[in-house]
């Protein structure tokens, strides 16, 4: 037990310690992927919250994710706040907006959680369009930074707060909580979970995780546009990823963003217009072959030709 | 146990992908190529304009070389093109430049079509201190935060309803109300902008003056409420599809104004293929025409260019085209004129580039944009004519358009 | 008058926008999967209408009944071959499958056909009659028309025939429809079918109105689900009348409010409703009236 916890740990410090220094010694275009790619991370370790442990599969976090981008923005623009400051401010104000909006859409299960979050999104995107302060349809112009690098660390102080933040629920009685919640929601009230209280926490947990993303994403890029930053492809995308890592552990999602990043990245350097039928590809045969991601396949022994091919039997009618 | 073995080997997985991909440079390029690369939006909701920056960039570039290429230090050099596809979508957009700059090394970056994609990108190339020159935004947001190192070949939104506005004032049976409607987009925002400080510099009364989201298809309710305030004059702001869908249903809903301006569409082909008759009396705004006769000694004259262009791609080229070949032809004699491919010797040579081209007088602002005048034409008998420019008539318009009962 | 025009526009749309929610609440209602490929196969539907209509010849409106052909056997194709494998899988594996599916169908379109806006344009494209001072295009009018009488075929099938009750038995009761000889599978593959028939044929209407290319579907995926939740999830009138109440929501917003409101209306009805009325107007869960 000792010895793997201590191979886990250098492991992590490792790469933490190698991705640190990475600004230096590799090229640009590489750094712009690892920020892109810590952000995915971090957005699929945020959805795991509310859609791994507690399952309720929130397509809504593309929302939060465009609140706190709106909100940093707004407060750096507009509001002449400092950075430092503007920035947990929208990861704070995306969080308390999920409390609210959790405590209604929560109540609902499955499928109407599903749509409802996803109309949440689109809602958040009309009010948006349609407020002078954050620039309508023409969007917010942030100012420029000349270095990549605070983002770089940025995002990742993201990611490692995300992942700390699944790691302290998956070993609490909240978390247990939660994984109660995902696999029996009566029998856990009946236990006496307070359901409703955990849920709204998780969720608003996961919005405010996803408002910080946010947040750093929107001064990196200098500029946040309604249709760009709530359209409905970062959430789907973040849930994939996590779904091919491993949702509900605390590692998956930022392994399955990682492949996956990467994979993605590479299909549009390499086929250039061809890469998005590349990715919807992809995204079609993890869910045909591997549905609960690549990691838990590969640790149940069934990375083979005649598992994936009994996988195609296992949820049919 | 297991566990934590795989988690090791997918990171070492991870990590060769990453730097696979990120490490390798485009292999094997000749030492006297200027190469110039682009992010350009051959997929997702742009493509369709994306491909006429394609095709531009890629037929003046092959021109360029067989013309002589350009000269640097008595030597005559080639120009390369590396394009990607930005997917539609800004952030990508912003990457792939970075990975032009910095793993591809391409010396000059073009531009990406429209405003969003284009102010993101357009950050990279100031970030790296490289010219870019793009031919596919004209939002006020991209000049003015006073960039350097970004040149536009479009020109500046709000004078695009002048030509138009000026005409009506001039107008028999005169012309003396006006309904506008615009994209809430920066650039459309901007032209509306500007059309009020014409509108009310004529005093031709705004009765109607409302912003819609670009990707509105159905303007019946618009339509129903301008019927009811029968304005002499529409003007609309927006993107191609847009005014197809505004003229179409305009048809529909018996909706007959004496003059209607629309910023985007007429002088595009598929858009008069598209509307057949429905497009005649419709009016246009452009900065460029094959039959405005400039020229150069690369394409020779703009008639010239559009017939090179439409026999290489089966479609006739607009503005667009023309702005992205622009761009091209920009480098090639700024290049030239600083006599070097130091980013901001060339930066400097374009900053007082004035040279003629086929699209026109090449000739920045201080802020980086061009300033060409806006030609107001109309269709008549499916062919694009000039009316207006310059405040000068140029041919006579058909006005005030007939009822589409009476036509 | 200037309300019952807006009025009149706004159930004309609101039809086209019932039939093209239909079929995604007929495939919600029966196999309890969110399609998210929804708009990508109206938008093959109106490429369909667009191909047959320039290449053949064919009115759009005489086309309609090839273009349920056609998309049945799609959709039965796409359901036998890839939906099944995960109809029993967790609701967001559905959603992402058919969110790669829709990725897939909109990026080979723009690949065969270019991104170029295609209209259908017949004859009779801009032709209108006034009714006691209304304005209803001919196009507008026979679209809504077309719509009515697919979804009363639509109607009729599901309510008299036997297959209509094999299909209504396999939403409510899976299990007992399985035991007494429902062959599930089946049943499953003729809904798919089904409902990517009327995406087509929704399609095929939309096209006639609006121009036609590859990332037209997206918006109106989300349209429809809007349309779903407002009539009644799951129902079978539900997203007629749905469709017919936000047509003229959206037409009174636009018009007395102001053009960029209505989808803020749509998606805050969207979610209000699920939040405080989830069975929307018409009703619960499973197939109903």
């Amino acid at each position: 037990m000792d010895s793997k916890r201590r191979v886990l740990v250098a492991g992590a410090a490792a790469v933490c310690l190698a991705l640190a220094v990475a600004p230096a010694v590799v090229s640009p275009f590489l750094v712009q992927f690892l920020i892109n790619l810590f952000m995915l991370a971090a957005m699929a370790e945020s959805w795991n919250i509310i859609g791994g442990f507690t399952g309720y599969a929130s397509f809504g976090i593309a929302g939060f994710f465009g609140v706190g981008a709106y909100t940093t923005g707004v407060l750096l623009t507009a509001g002449h706040w400092p950075y430092p400051l503007a920035l947990p401010a929208g990861g704070v104000f995306a969080m308390l907006l999920a409390a609210l909006i959790g405590i209604a859409v929560l109540r609902l299960k499955g499928q109407y959680f599903a749509i409802a979050t996803l109309g949440v999104t689109e809602t958040m995107r009309e009010v948006v369009y349609n407020l002078e302060i954050t620039g309508g349809g023409s969007g917010l112009n942030l100012p420029m930074v000349q270095s990549p690098l605070p983002f770089f660390y940025l995002m990742f102080a993201v990611l490692l707060l995300s992942i700390a933040v699944n790691r302290r629920i998956a070993t609490s009685r909240f978390g247990y909580g939660l994984i109660a919640i995902r696999e029996d929601e009566d029998a856990a009230s009946a236990m006496g979970i307070p359901t409703a209280r955990y849920k709204t926490v998780a969720f608003a947990l996961s919005g405010g995780l996803a408002g910080l993303v946010g947040g750093v994403f929107a001064y990196w890029i200098t500029f946040v546009d309604p249709t760009e930053i709530f359209k409905v492809s970062w959430t789907l995308r973040t849930i994939i990823m996590a779904v091919f890592g491993g949702a509900g552990t605390v590692l998956g999602p930022v392994l399955g963003a990682a492949v996956l990043a990467s994979i993605f990245e590479g299909l549009s350097a390499e086929l250039v217009n061809f890469a998005e039928l590349g990715s919807g590809i992809i995204i079609v045969v993890v869910v045909l072959f591997m549905p609960r991601g690549l990691f838990e396949t590969v640790r149940r022994g069934e990375l083979s030709f005649r598992h994936l091919l009994r996988q195609l039997d296992e949820y049919r009618a | 146990m297991k566990r934590s073995l795989w988690l090791v080997a997918g990171a070492a997985v991870l990590a060769v992908v990453i730097f696979y991909f990120g490490a390798r440079a485009v292999g094997g390029r000749a030492e006297t190529v200027i190469a110039l690369g682009a992010a350009i939006s051959q997929s997702g909701k742009y493509a369709r304009e994306g491909k006429f920056y394609v095709d531009a960039y890629k037929m003046t570039v092959e021109a360029v070389n067989a013309a002589g290429g350009v000269k640097v230090g008595g030597q005559a050099h080639k120009l390369g093109l590396t394009l990607y596809d930005d997917q539609s979508d800004p952030s990508l957009a912003a990457r792939l430049c970075t990975k032009l700059l910095t793993s591809d090394k391409v010396n000059f970056l073009l531009g990406p079509y429209t405003s969003g994609i284009t102010i993101a990108a357009s950050a990279v190339a100031e970030k790296y201190e490289v010219p870019m020159i793009e031919g596919g935004g004209a939002a006020g947001n991209i000049f003015d935060h006073g960039y350097k190192y970004i040149f536009g070949t479009l020109s500046n939104a709000e004078l695009y309803f002048q030509p138009a506005i000026e005409m009506a004032a001039k107008s028999e049976p005169p012309v003396k109300t006006a309904a506008l409607l615009f994209s809430n987009e920066a650039f459309d925002k901007s032209v509306a902008k500007g059309a009020r400080k014409w509108l009310d510099e004529h005093k031709i009364e705004r009765i109607y003056d409302e912003e819609y989201q670009p990707a509105t298809l159905d303007f019946t309710s618009v339509l129903a409420v301008i019927k009811s305030k029968n304005p002499d004059l529409i003007l609309l702001a927006g993107h191609e599809e847009n005014s197809l869908n505004f003229i179409r249903q305009s048809q529909a809903a018996d909706v007959n104004p004496k003059m209607a301006v629309f910023t985007v569409g007429p002088p595009t082909g598929d858009f008069r293929k598209t509307l057949g008759a429905a497009a005649e009396y419709v009016y246009g705004i452009t900065t460029w025409l094959p039959e405005m006769d400039h020229k150069d000694e690369i394409f020779e004259s703009s008639s010239n260019f559009a017939k090179q262009f439409h026999d290489r791609f089966a479609y006739e080229p607009d503005y667009h085209v023309a702005s992205g070949a622009a761009d091209v032809l920009a480098f090639k004699h700024a290049i030239e004129k600083a006599d070097t491919l130091d980013p901001k010797k060339v930066r400097d040579a374009l900053a007082s580039l004035d040279v003629q081209t086929i699209y026109g007088r090449l000739r920045f602002n201080p802020t980086g944009q061009i300033e060409l005048p806006q030609t107001l034409v109309q269709i008549q008998s499916g062919k694009v004519v000039p009316i207006y420019a310059g405040g000068k008539p140029l041919n006579k318009p058909r006005y005030p358009t007939p009822s589409w009962g009476a036509r | 008058m200037l309300s019952l025009q807006v009025l009149v526009n706004g159930l004309l749309l609101g039809g086209v926008y019932g039939i093209m929610a239909l079929g995604m609440s007929l495939i919600w209602g029966v196999m309890r999967i969110v399609n998210v490929a929804h708009g990508a196969l109206i938008m093959l539907g109106a490429y369909h209408a667009f191909f047959t209509f320039t290449l053949l010849g064919w009115d759009p409106f005489l086309s309609l009944p090839v273009t349920i052909g056609v998309f049945f056997v799609l959709g039965y194709a796409i359901q036998r071959f890839l939906l099944n494998r995960i109809v029993r899988a967790q609701l967001f594996l559905t959603l992402l499958i058919t969110f790669g599916l829709g990725v897939v169908i909109e990026n080979l379109a723009r690949i065969a056909w270019s991104s170029d806006l295609r209209q259908v344009t017949p004859a009779y494209q801009g032709a209108h009659f006034e009714l006691y001072g209304i304005n209803i295009p001919h196009v507008r009018l026979g679209v809504f028309l077309s719509a009515a009488v697919l979804s009363l075929l639509f109607l009729l099938l599901i309510e008299r025939t036997k297959l209509g009750r094999a299909i209504r038995a396999t939403s409510q009761e899976l299990r007992a429809a399985q035991l007494s000889g429902v062959p599930v599978g089946h049943i499953y593959a003729v809904t798919f079918g089904l409902g990517t028939a009327l995406a087509g044929a929704a399609g095929a209407l939309w096209g006639m109105l609006f121009p036609i290319t590859p990332t037209m579907g997206g918006p109106l995926t989300l349209k429809s689900f809007a349309v779903d939740v407002l009539g009644g999830l799951g129902t079978m009138m539900g997203p007629l009348v749905g469709g017919l109440v936000l047509g003229v929501i959206e037409s009174f917003t636009a018009t007395y409010v102001g053009p960029t409101y209505p989808n803020l209306l749509s998606f805050g009805l969207l979610v209000l409703i699920l939040v405080f009325r989830p069975a929307g107007i018409l009703g619960p869960r499973g197939l109903s009236g």
